[in-house]
């Protein structure tokens, strides 16, 4: 028994050897270097010894590094919050109302938008929100305002259709799911007890599927927050995030020590905020079988 | 006859018919459950027990007819305002709350203080017998507990009507014969209308006051226990209940609700009205059910009617034998209970025996 199952072990260790190999190579390694790099000295493209800690002190103490950091969170938050209240009511609807035999072909519709590369449909929103894009000569032309709104120019608000678009999907799935899980004699059982469908929902519905709408929440969140595209492109690198940020000081400043100090913070942050999640998720799962 | 009659009417159905698509599963329920009754829905799966059920509780809505509840119409009246509360059949125990929080969750909108309301939880789970197991989280209840948590938050709403959906299937049979006295019992402490659902004729026979029973969307008979077992108003219904001997029969005259019949083996008999239910047009038997029947042993005498016969077939079981008799043209199964006759021997294949039956025992169907 005990010698079966070493040997099952080895056969384990054998077949996860190559993706670990890769994992380390693509993934540890460049963190590694991203974290030694962070405490060194950097100048002119190049790091060089002695070990500091004056980057985090720049980073943690600068006002322009605070602020592009506290927007970055912010509309990252915003994001996930649109994305995940337009979700939702999706998800509810494939889940509650759409025939079983359907449910697949949706949840395919759903998926569409994947169909063209992100950069082209970052390009394309431009053409709908900008300046006498399709949003303005529609409203024009229909007469309801005269002057084009130029939607692309309040930076946050373009960032945020585009990524709720980008990443509704994603949000999607996991709240399906979740959704799916619920036995439907629990909402009978909500009404039996004397709850409208409403609060039904709310008592019943809602707390169970609370553990996809936090997976959905971290997957939106997680790489919005480090999103270098959009805000370069949507909001015309007038409203700079992390992402941007580092990408100033690793290739303009020439000051790797710098940007990875920049990086290693965002990486904790988006990290406490996460662990915070799935804490708050465990506490969802705890009371599920 | 029973404690049923007198009471006021519960719930009425008139005519109801429900349709799924085309399929016709309630095909004109008629009918009426009365105030503090243990009434039974029984019959065979898909026969549309819970389909009815569902209607009382408002789940389904109905094609036509009435539903009344305490003389009131239910036409339009949702799930949630309806005077009854249902135990599922998967129990549907909120899985995100506590058992004292599963137990209260109707009594939101309860005008109570936060502490009264936490008594009753107590009080409710001391009643199903799970007293100190409020803080317990729901996946850590066995499938019984689970039982007990539904029945304890339906009974807090104190409902005019308990709506039970085959409670007692899931358990294994030594909890649910340990469910069925508890459920008799808690059902007399509380008063309510009970009603059950089931497919098992024994457990309606043991826990219910009166019980409909069920075939293809229809009542076929609604009576006391007793009755259905005695008086069955047709072979389906003798069959679904119990077992029976049929046995064919030539009808010789009917005179004012009597009725003379020659049955085969058996002789000449008269019945009265109770022993011959409305007529269906079928080819007459009469029924009868195998423990009415007995072996005579010799030097035994007895004040029933008598029949020669030849045991075809032996089975014993421990408590009871069951004998396949030939009496001249058809075959009965008698059962002879060993609890009364100790020392009696297993009679072989082949002895030539009488048979002693009581003509009271006898139901016409035709
Ligand atoms: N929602 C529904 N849609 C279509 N047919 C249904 C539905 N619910 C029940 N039925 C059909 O109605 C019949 C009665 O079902 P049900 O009341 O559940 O039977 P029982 O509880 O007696 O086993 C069955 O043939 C079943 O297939
Ligand atoms: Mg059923």
């Amino acid at each position: 028994m005990a010698q079966s199952q070493s040997s099952e072990a080895k056969t384990g260790y054998m077949l996860v050897a190559p993706p670990l190999l890769y994992a380390v190579l693509l993934l540890a390694a460049p963190l590694a270097t991203v974290l030694i790099y962070s405490v060194l000295t950097g100048e002119n493209g190049a790091v060089s010894l002695p070990m500091t800690t004056e980057n985090f002190t720049t980073v943690w103490t600068g006002r322009v590094y605070q602020a592009i950091m506290a927007r970055s969170l912010y509309v990252s938050m915003l994001v996930t919050l649109t994305t995940v209240l337009l979700a939702y009511p999706i998800a509810y609807f494939v889940s509650f109302h759409v025939r079983p035999e359907r449910k697949a072909l949706w949840l395919f519709l759903i998926t569409i938008p994947f169909w063209t590369s992100y950069i082209i449909r970052v390009a394309l929103w431009r053409t709908i929100l900008g300046y006498n894009g399709i949003i303005d000569s529609t409203l024009i032309g229909l007469g309801v305002t005269s002057e084009p709104l130029n939607i692309l120019s309040y930076g946050v608000v373009s960032i945020i259709i585009t990524l709720a678009h980008a990443y509704a999907p994603f949000a999607v799935l996991p709240i399906f799911v979740s959704l799916e899980k619920v036995d439907r004699a629990l909402l009978e059982a909500g009404q039996d007890l004397g709850e409208s469908r409403w609060t039904t929902f709310l008592r019943v519905t809602l707390p169970l599927s609370m553990p996809g709408v936090i997976a959905a929440v971290l997957i939106v969140f997680i790489p919005t927050v480090g999103d270098y595209v959009t805000p370069e492109l949507i909001g015309g690198g007038k409203v700079p995030m992390i992402a941007n940020m580092i990408e100033i000081e690793m290739l303009k400043k020439r000051d790797q020590a710098m940007g990875s100090a920049i990086a290693v913070t965002a990486m904790s942050i988006v990290a406490i905020v996460s662990i915070l999640f799935v804490l708050l998720n465990k506490r969802f799962i705890g009371g599920t079988k | 006859m029973t404690f049923s009659e007198d009471k006021p009417v519960m719930i009425e159905f008139r005519d109801v018919h429900k349709y799924y698509g085309d399929y016709h599963a309630l095909r004109g329920i008629d009918g009426t459950i009365k105030a503090g009754e243990f009434f039974s829905l029984l019959g065979p799966s898909g026969c549309g027990k819970t389909t009815l059920l569902r209607t009382i509780a408002g789940f389904e809505g109905i094609s036509s007819g009435v539903i009344m509840i305490d003389d009131r119409n239910m036409a339009g009246v949702p799930a949630n305002v309806r005077p009854t509360n249902m135990v599922f059949q998967s129990y549907a125990i909120f899985p995100h709350m506590s058992v004292a929080e599963n137990v209260g969750f109707g009594l939101r909108r309860d005008p109570r203080t936060k502490a009264e309301k936490a008594a009753a939880v107590e009080e409710m789970l001391a009643m199903v017998g799970l007293t100190g197991y409020g803080d317990r989280a729901a996946h850590e209840l066995s499938g019984g507990q689970r039982q007990r948590v539904a029945l304890a938050r339906a009974l807090i709403l104190k409902p005019k009507v308990l709506l039970l959906d085959e409670p007692l299937s899931a358990l294994d049979k030594k909890m649910r014969e340990h469910m069925q006295v508890e459920l008799i019992k808690l059902q007399r402490q509380v008063g309510i209308t009970f009603i059950l659902v089931t497919h098992d004729q024994e457990e309606a026979l043991v826990m219910s006051d009166r019980i409909a029973v069920m075939f293809e969307g229809g009542i076929a008979q609604l009576a006391d226990p007793e009755t259905l077992y005695r008086r069955p108003n047709s072979k389906q219904v003798a069959e679904f209940i119990g077992t029976m001997n049929f046995v064919p029969a030539t009808i010789l005259s009917e005179v004012g609700g009597k009725v003379e019949i020659e049955a085969k083996g058996l002789g000449k008999v008269t019945l009265d009205e109770t022993q011959s239910p409305p007529p269906r047009g079928e080819e007459p038997v009469v029924g009868l059910r195998p423990e009415t029947l007995t072996l005579l042993f010799p030097g035994q005498t007895t004040s029933e009617r008598k029949v020669d016969g030849l045991i075809d077939e032996v089975i014993y079981f421990g408590d009871m034998t069951y004998y396949d008799v030939y009496l001249g043209g058809t075959d009965v199964e008698v059962r002879l209970s060993m609890r009364n006759v100790p020392g009696r021997p297993i009679l072989d294949v082949g002895t030539r025996v009488e048979v002693a039956w009581s003509p009271e025992a006898l139901v016409l169907f035709r």
